[in-house]
């Protein structure tokens, strides 16, 4: 049976959801900006899939479904007619001498995650895994379970899907929800994927502001993400195709959502060079600023109301956690 | 337990705590419950202002307790004096932990810029409770500035070491005895509070050691235990240490070759 479906914002969710339900569904898109959303979270954001990493901070059922999809992701990109940049070559952690207290704090935080163990890896290891950082740590941890993927190319290629499938798209939408009728129109279910965009209806939500730098770096060669622990400014180094890194991301309790500031343009980049010295001629492609929705325990929610289903608070794990989350979602329609 | 007195209000917990690096606004609300504490330490950042903080602040004020708002973060007089006239607008408190870093690595407080900007507030009629290094001549001089409150630290912010010098310590107890005095930053153990109140010191501070905790609720109640043995103790009056042991049971009626 063909529903009548209505998704509120174009974001991860929305688009992880528009994508599983127009394959049989009739669906109608509403975001109040355009078709690449340049705002929302799952723009701005690394799209690292580091649940044993993740661990340290959050409780490990969520890393687990962290880990579950992993494979998700592969099979959301196989389906996609434009190619997506997909890595699962594990991540790399490492810290400075004078940081190895941190270091073995990270390792000790661990959580078990099935039979995915972190590896802790000497200098020379290092080296084997990522040449460019020979000599530059004497130790490290190494995460073999994790992956990555470029956002922003699944962001265009998830638009372009949906247009193939005559998905029908409402840009610069003032979204009203009465309901399951927006803006006047009435559907079966409404999806309901806006982020902070929907904290009038959900007032415990928050957010958290996060900024991150994309460089394109072509005397910069990782072949995966690298994790430097650090007291104060702990980042991680994403590189994407084309010498193309992102360096993230601050997590500040705020919903500002003004510019980057000098101040955290300064820690990530400052640290990101003291990983890799051939940053110093990077390009700043851009400086973005996202605020990541949570709620007060940093998990993400699902909600069926009436006809409208609620998907929100993915907060630090939105790539990580999307698949798993839309899923959950799309199976209260029954 | 007795209270002590922060610029002239009674405050009955010991334990301050700190609001920042819990695993979650949930965690950070239940430690905070579990501690006991009346007093909560927040810090403003400049993206924080105005509305964009609020949902934070929000949880804060849910929290009920009083909030001492800092200037963590802060290198130079200037900013620190900025950041605490903001924190007085958008907290609604003349109080604040004045925390002027000298050290970008290990974080240690710069006792010259302490001074100046501490003056400043004072004269602006801020009640000041500067963060600042064990050291007896600092510590005496921001008396003369009109301190009430002081807070040396126990070791520098989030290392967890206990407090490196105890001497120190009780010398700047012993000669600022009508002062409040607390151990701010350096505390990771229990056993590390309990010793800084048994040293005669009215408080301890600390944030890392409870959020950064496996279980932060759990340390929470053991902060709080750890903080009310210590004032016990040292209200107490703890026994002369001595370098020979002596029988606690008495010995008239054993042999005399065995009292040897």
């Amino acid at each position: 049976m063909s529903f009548k479906i209505a998704i509120l914002g174009f974001g991860l969710t929305g688009r992880l959801t528009a994508l599983a339900l127009s394959k049989v569904h009739q669906v109608s898109v509403y975001e109040q900006d355009d078709q690449h959303a340049a705002n929302s979270a799952g723009n701005v954001a690394a799209a690292m899939l580091a649940p044993l990493a993740e661990s340290v901070l959050c409780e490990q059922d969520i890393a687990l479904l962290g880990l579950a999809s992993i494979q998700r992701w592969q099979q959301i990109i196989s389906e996609l007619d434009e190619p997506v940049y997909f890595q699962q070559a594990g991540s790399l952690v490492v810290a400075h001498q004078q940081d190895k207290g941190d270091l073995h704090s990270f390792i000790s935080r661990l959580k078990p995650l099935a039979e995915h163990t972190a590896d802790t890896v000497s200098s020379a290891q290092i080296a084997d895994l990522e040449p460019e950082l020979a000599g530059r740590f004497h130790q490290g941890v190494y995460l073999p379970c994790e992956g990555q993927l470029d956002n922003q190319a699944f962001y265009a290629a998830s638009y372009n899907q949906l247009v193939a499938r005559q998905v029908s798209f409402n840009w610069h939408s003032h979204i009203t929800l009465t309901g399951h009728k927006v803006n006047g129109q009435s559907y079966d279910f409404v999806f309901d994927c806006r982020g902070l965009g929907a904290k009038t209806a959900l007032p415990s939500l928050r957010g958290v502001r996060g900024e991150v730098a994309r460089l394109y770096a072509p005397e910069v060669n990782l072949s995966r993400p690298v994790r430097l622990m650090h007291p104060r400014y702990p980042i991680y180094i994403a590189p994407k195709p084309n010498h193309q890194f992102v360096i993230g991301a601050t997590e500040i309790e705020s919903h500002d959502t003004g510019k980057v500031t000098v101040r955290s343009a300064l820690e990530l980049l400052s640290a990101a060079y003291t990983v890799h010295s051939g940053f110093a001629e990077a390009r700043i492609e851009s400086l973005q600023s996202g605020l990541r929705p949570a709620f007060a325990d940093n998990r993400p929610q699902v909600t069926r109301e009436g006809r409208v289903i609620s998907l929100n608070g993915l907060y630090r794990h939105g790539y990580l956690l999307a698949p798993y989350v839309v899923d959950e979602a799309i199976s209260l329609m029954t | 337990m007795d209270s002590f007195t922060l610029y002239g209000e009674q405050i009955r917990s010991r334990l301050l705590i700190g609001s920042a690096l819990y695993p979650s606004p949930s965690i950070m609300t239940e430690s905070i419950v579990a501690s006991g504490a009346d007093i909560v330490t927040v810090s403003l950042r400049r993206q924080q202002s105005a509305q964009a903080g609020d949902d934070f602040w929000q949880l804060i004020k849910n929290t009920g307790l009083k909030v001492l708002p800092n200037t963590a973060g802060c290198h130079s007089v200037k900013e620190a004096v900025t950041l605490a006239q903001m924190c007085r607008e958008v907290f609604a408190t003349d109080w604040i932990k004045l925390e002027l870093i000298g050290d970008e690595y290990n974080l240690q407080p710069d006792p010259f810029a302490l001074l100046e900007a501490t003056k400043i507030l004072l004269d602006e009629g801020f009640k000041v409770l500067p963060y600042c290094t064990d050291d007896l001549v600092l510590c005496q001089r921001l008396a003369d500035l009109g301190c009430e409150v002081l807070m040396p630290w126990g070791a520098p912010i989030g290392t967890g070491k206990g407090l490196l010098n105890p001497y120190n310590l009780r010398m700047i107890r012993e000669r600022l005895p009508s002062h409040t005095l607390i151990v701010d930053a350096g505390l990771g153990l229990p056993s590390h509070a309990c010793q800084a109140l048994e040293l005669g010191y009215d408080a301890v501070l600390l944030n890392s050691a409870i959020a950064g905790a496996g279980c932060p609720v759990t340390m929470s109640h053991a902060f709080r235990s750890a903080v009310e043995a210590g004032r016990y103790s040292y209200l107490a009056k703890a026994m002369p240490e001595k370098d020979v042991a002596s029988p606690s049971t008495p010995t008239m009626g054993m042999p005399f070759w065995h009292q040897n």
